[in-house]
């Protein structure tokens, strides 16, 4: 018997309707910034385009490639160091903002990684690799340097902290 | 290395697919087919979140931002987190401000927690972040990230410091 798809079932569907609504209001009360934060919006949304058809690809990838038990394997509970480094070093490779991601790394959760590794990988997304030549021009090399070991160290210090409250989790 | 490692990934998946075979593997074209519609049950919360931000980037100016520093170290990096969490927009945008901060005499802790904030944290994304992770993960992840903003800040500003 061929198995049924579930059906499309799309969410966020009151917070949207309560920003048009946020929207609707501002059109009413300044025409003009209203106007200008659609365009700001719209301008936001074709340049994170790109990301949006990575992250699908990327999500097709892993579960074509990749089983459930395997991913649990490289970034679940039997992962070990490697499961920290490869965590770190996604956030800080990939790009645009956060959101942008939440698709596939739910995704990653839903096949057993663990929280502390999606903790480590937004905290290490703070280091932006295209961005470290502005970063170094604005605030000098050193600077760069010393916030950017911190960032890591960080990153990684907040998952544990993140291992140990999961651990104290009743039931 | 991430792509060495990423290639051993795929190789020893590949190998496990060989040594366990016990259902028909789906077409790339159905899986792409999988994920691009749960990447589009996505879409309103997404659309959503950029609506927000918009609308922050029209209404919140980086004057109404430098206003909020007062002069004190500590009391300034934990507006610096703040203020960096209820931002929007590029981080390149964030340097901006952050270098037109530092002219402005405010504190480097500030400054920092204030860069570091604006990428790690988002009260923008909240609604989006419970939806996908729950409260209790995005309670404590934004946490853990709104208290290492300020350490991280106040790490390297004394670091800096101690190298000068």
């Amino acid at each position: 018997m061929k198995k049924q798809e579930k059906p499309l079932t799309f969410r966020g569907k009151y917070l949207l309707l309560t920003v048009l609504l946020f929207y609707g209001l501002l059109f009413l009360l300044d025409r003009q910034s209203a106007l200008l934060a659609l365009q700001k919006s719209g301008a936001v949304l074709i340049k994170i385009i790109p990301i949006f058809i990575v992250v699908i690809l990327f999500t097709s990838i892993l579960n074509y490639f990749i089983k459930p038990k395997q991913i649990a394997r490289h970034l679940g509970h039997e992962s070990g160091i490697k499961g920290w480094l490869w965590a770190l070093a996604a956030g800080v490779i990939s790009h645009g903002p956060m959101y942008a991601w939440y698709s596939l790394i739910e995704d990653l959760r839903g096949h057993g990684m663990k929280d502390e590794f999606i903790v480590v990988f937004f905290a290490s997304r703070a280091i932006k690799i295209p961005l470290l030549p502005f970063m170094i021009d604005y605030f000098g090399l050193t600077f760069t340097v010393v916030l950017s070991f911190y960032m890591l160290l960080g990153a990684l210090i907040q998952g544990m902290c993140m291992q140990i409250i999961q651990s104290k989790k009743p039931g | 290395m991430d792509y060495v490692y990423f290639v051993y990934m795929i190789n020893s998946a590949a190998k496990d697919n060989t040594r366990n075979r016990t259902s028909p593997k789906p077409s790339f074209q159905k899986v792409l087919r999988k994920s691009s519609l749960s990447f589009l049950a996505m879409t309103p919360l997404l659309l959503a979140t950029i609506g927000l931000v918009g609308m922050f980037q029209v209404l919140v100016s980086p004057e109404m931002l430098a206003s909020l520093f007062r002069g004190h170290p500590l009391f300034d990096t934990f507006t610096g987190t703040l203020s960096g969490a209820a931002a929007a927009g590029n981080p390149m945008v964030s340097y901006i401000i952050g270098g037109e901060l530092l002219n402005q005499g405010i504190s480097l802790y500030a400054v920092c927690a204030f860069l570091l904030s604006w990428v790690t944290l988002g009260f923008i994304q909240l609604p989006a972040e419970i939806e996908v992770f729950g409260g209790r993960f995005t309670l404590y992840r934004n946490i853990l990230a709104f208290i290492f903003a300020m350490i991280t800040a106040m790490l390297t500003t004394i670091t800096l410091q101690v190298l000068s």
